[in-house]
């Protein structure tokens, strides 16, 4: 492709643009052709090319990723942005926003996390999905969504960004709704869109801002209008908005994180997560835990110097991601939808995120993102492995000892839960205790900075949030693969019953021949057996097929490994005075090292502090282990369904709350004004109420012609006379 | 004749005048509003002749009774053949009437009321 060719990049880096086209390629060959291949080849091997082409985009662009990092890490640490210019988009007198792709270490972790998991889950999906009728239309989407979320992340200038941002927002609202057959599917990708809304609004106010204040700068270089792109303004970022002082200083971060807020689900904008488990679960694994919700925690850092400028913006972010870890902990805690526990716990470790990034951690937030994209997808995949075992059902209540049936996924999911638990050496150890000590550290810069809420609350909140965490996925762990009792065994026969209501995702399920085969993986013929009854007494659990539990091998090995390799150790390793490499921090030091807050008294803290840090995040998640171990060592406890839980589980009563104060006042509100205005005064007032002043006009003077010729000659008269008075007044006078 | 005022001949005009206008307007007989039609145009008929006699205009100066301008007593013929014209005229049409209403009475034409 050699128009594609910028001379001023290092030729290899140029393949960028591969990255990005190669799932559009995808996207329009699924979009174009699916129909076509599956009628042509029959639903079997059809599917079987079209999962294929689906993958390969994907897979290719992650091993071109690959390459890219090897190019860049070749550079010295600073040297390590490159940009690569296509055409221009926008260019105006007053600004300039071309196409360009932005290669950095940011980027590219971004676009390995979203190529490598994202190769992985369409993997997944060709299994997960082998039955359902629209195969070609899920990866149509799917293959979109990858498309738009490299253009986020490797967008150049905010425009692209924002381009990405609302198309990966429109491919979230068209998966959610996917199974749009059901109603409230349907409505939950509503929801999803609507909720968005808010967020996009703040972002394109915050980006508006930016090209106002720095178009208005004398600080740029000669005849630069590219008042949106990164490699313009990140470095300006403090002298011009410096020179504007004031309120912008704060509103640029702040409306940016409004928009972070939406897509990244942090309290007040999370209602639409937790709905969007309506999606099929590749799905929920994909966009909804790894890479898309992840997008606000990528906004932040990448515009990190603009919040770095406000310690109430800093704050702000550290706050609402501490409260909403806890918040939503609390809520999975009250859950029994295996994906609405796992939807929670994203939630909570998004939270997580913001509080790293909130104290000035971005590089630690990243690492977050990294790991838990690793452990959270394997959690959904294994998620949607045990749901496909047990026929659509979702109730944890009705699970228990699949252990035996599943080891392969029960393996798996272990590596999972480890990790998120906080054990240490599963990947989300090494994140989350970080983030915990980064949060501990900055207590004495920030105190001093004058916040409202010390670090140190943060850091306590935290760590009991890390005490839930590991409470609620034992919970979920232990009614799912443990407790004893096979508890669908003691279900009434769904023979003679009817289909219980939770199994809504079930009807894409009957109408076309089924290939149950994995996909070139595949070696087991399995009968499809399980996917045509509901769960009952006779179920028989199974192992899901290689396209389905490879990937998840995959993950947890990268749950296991991934975060110790990535991290080297750290913090550990600092406490025992050994010098190890913190890969991850070193490689991403030049998008995410704090560009205005001074790093060395950002986080200090003592090598016995730490130890004392490390020892109380591992004993939190000891502690939520052991706990709910305990409880639900033995099934359901009986006093399993209190008012508490039911409290915690509708979400503290904050969802029916935002319903009634948005929706239903909302609906209210627009019927009064519906009242008032459309019916008030256009239609009483104006349209009926114009012809009305007209037709009583004619009747008042209707009077007037009476047919009697007698009245008029009377008319005239009377005319005739006034005239002529008027006339003998105005001489005579 | 020469001891009666302008003033007399005016005010029976205007008398006359204002019981052709009444009966105009208050009689419901065709043939009657004619007559009162009649009256009130020999009412502005007999104005015509008063001011035409007591107002002479000589013709070219010259003071002489019988070379004045004779204006208003012309204005009165006219006014006698458009009478005489509309009155001609008025009856066909009340003949019209009778002939499609078996009536002449002017309140029950009154099919071009609002």
């Amino acid at each position: 492709m050699p128009e594609l060719m910028d001379p001023s990049m290092p030729a290899g880096l140029n393949l960028v643009w591969m990255i990005l086209l190669l799932p559009l390629a995808g996207f329009l060959f699924q979009a174009a052709f699916g129909r076509i291949i599956e009628r042509a080849f029959g639903p079997a091997l059809g599917r079987r090319i079209l999962g294929f082409m689906a993958v390969i985009p994907i897979a290719v662009a992650f091993v071109i990723g690959c390459i890219l990092v090897t190019h860049i890490a070749n550079q010295p640490s600073d040297a390590r942005v490159a940009i690569s210019t296509w055409f221009d988009w926008i260019n105006l007198q007053s600004i300039h926003i071309p196409f360009e792709l932005r290669v950095d270490p940011l980027s590219l972790t971004m676009v390995l996390i979203i190529t490598g998991i994202g190769a992985l889950i369409h993997l997944y999906a060709t299994g997960y999905m082998a039955a359902d009728k629209d195969y070609p239309r899920f990866f149509t989407y799917l293959n979109l969504f990858i498309a738009f979320m490299l253009m986020l992340v490797l967008g150049n200038n905010l425009a692209l960004v924002f381009i990405g941002w609302e198309g990966v927002g429109l491919c979230s609202y068209l998966l959610i709704g996917f199974w749009y057959e059901d109603i409230e599917n349907a409505k939950a990708a509503n929801k999803a869109f609507i909720v968005n809304r808010i967020g996009d609004w703040g972002m394109a106010l915050g980006m508006f801002l930016i090209a106002v204040v720095f178009a208005s700068s004398q600080n740029l270089l000669g005849g630069e209008t590219r008042y949106l792109s990164f490699d313009v303004i990140l470095p300006l970022a403090q002298q011009v908005v410096g020179e504007w002082g004031g309120a912008v200083v704060w509103a640029i971060p702040l409306l940016l994180f409004i928009g972070a807020v939406g897509k990244s689900a942090q309290f007040p904008l999370y209602l639409w997560l937790p709905d969007a488990m309506a999606g099929p679960t590749p799905v929920s694994a994909l966009i909804h835990a790894a890479t898309m919700v992840t997008a606000g925690v990528y906004l932040v850092t990448r515009c990190h110097v603009f919040f770095e400028m406000s310690a109430f913006a800093m704050g702000t972010v550290a706050v609402i991601g501490c409260f909403t870890a806890i918040f939503a902990a609390t809520i999975a805690w009250g859950q029994y939808d295996i994906k609405k526990v796992l939807a929670y716990s994203t939630v909570s470790q998004l939270g997580f995120m913001f509080l790293a990034c909130g104290v000035g951690a971005f590089s630690t937030g990243m690492f977050h993102v990294t790991t838990h994209a690793f452990f959270k997808a394997l959690l959904f995949l294994g998620a949607g492995a045990v749901i496909y075992a047990m026929a659509h059902n979702q109730d944890l209540r009705n699970y228990g000892g699949l252990r035996k049936y599943m080891k392969i996924t029960y393996f798996s999911m272990l590596m999972g839960w480890l990790a998120i638990c906080g054990i240490p050496i599963w990947a989300g150890f090494w994140s989350k205790d970080d983030i915990l000590g980064k949060v501990f550290a900055s207590n004495d810069y920030w105190h001093a900075q004058g916040w409202a809420i010390n670090p140190v609350v943060l850091w306590a909140i935290g760590l009991v949030t890390a005490v839930l965490t590991a409470a609620y996925m034992t919970r979920m762990f232990w009614l799912t693969f443990f407790s004893g009792e096979e508890r669908w065994r003691n279900l009434p026969d769904p023979q003679h019953t009817h289909r219980p209501h939770h199994v809504h995702a079930h009807t894409a399920h009957h109408d076309e021949d089924p290939d149950e085969h994995g996909f070139f993986l595949e070696t087991v013929e399995e009968e499809g057996h399980h996917d045509h009854h509901d769960l009952g007494p006779t179920h028989e659990p199974r192992e899901v097929k290689p396209s389905m539990w490879f990937p998840l091998v995959v993950l947890a090995a990268l749950s296991t490994v991934g975060g110790l390799i990535l991290s080297g150790g750290y913090p550990v390793t600092e406490v025992f005075g050994v010098h190890t490499t913190n890969l991850f921090k070193e490689w991403n030091a030049v998008s995410a090292q704090p560009s205005v807050l001074p790093s060395k008294e950002l986080f200090q803290v003592s090598h016995s502090t730490e130890a004392v840090l490390i020892l109380l995040s591992i004993a939190a998640g000891l502690a939520g282990i052991l706990w709910n171990r305990a409880r639900y060592k033995k099934g359901v406890p009986k006093n399993e369904d209190t008012k508490l839980r039911r409290f915690a589980g509708s979400q503290w009563g904050y969802d029916n709350a935002m319903y009634q104060a948005f929706v239903n006042a909302g609906g209210k509100l627009s019927e009064a004004s519906y009242k008032l205005f459309d019916k008030g005064i256009i239609d009483t007032l104006l349209v009926n109420g114009v012809p009305w002043l007209v037709a009583s006009t004619g009747k008042l003077f209707r009077k007037t012609q009476s047919g009697y010729a007698r009245s008029y000659a009377m008319a005239i008269l009377i005319g005739a006379l006034a005239i002529a008075s008027y006339i003998f007044y105005s001489v005579s006078r | 004749m020469e001891g009666i005022p302008l003033m007399g001949f005016l005010a029976l005009g205007a008398v006359m005048f204002l019981i052709g206008a009444v009966g105009v307007t208050m009689k419901r007989n065709p043939i009657v509003i004619f007559m009162c039609i009649e009256l009130m145009l020999n009412a502005a008929n007999l104005t015509f002749l008063a001011f035409a006699r007591y107002h002479e205009t000589p013709l070219l100066g010259m003071i002489s009774r019988e070379n004045t301008v004779m204006n208003g007593q012309m204005a009165v013929v006219f006014v006698m053949a458009v009478a005489a014209a509309e009155v001609a005229i008025g009856l066909g049409i009340i003949m019209a009437i009778f002939r499609t209403k078996d009536s002449i009475d002017i309140d029950e034409m009154n099919i071009l009321r609002g």
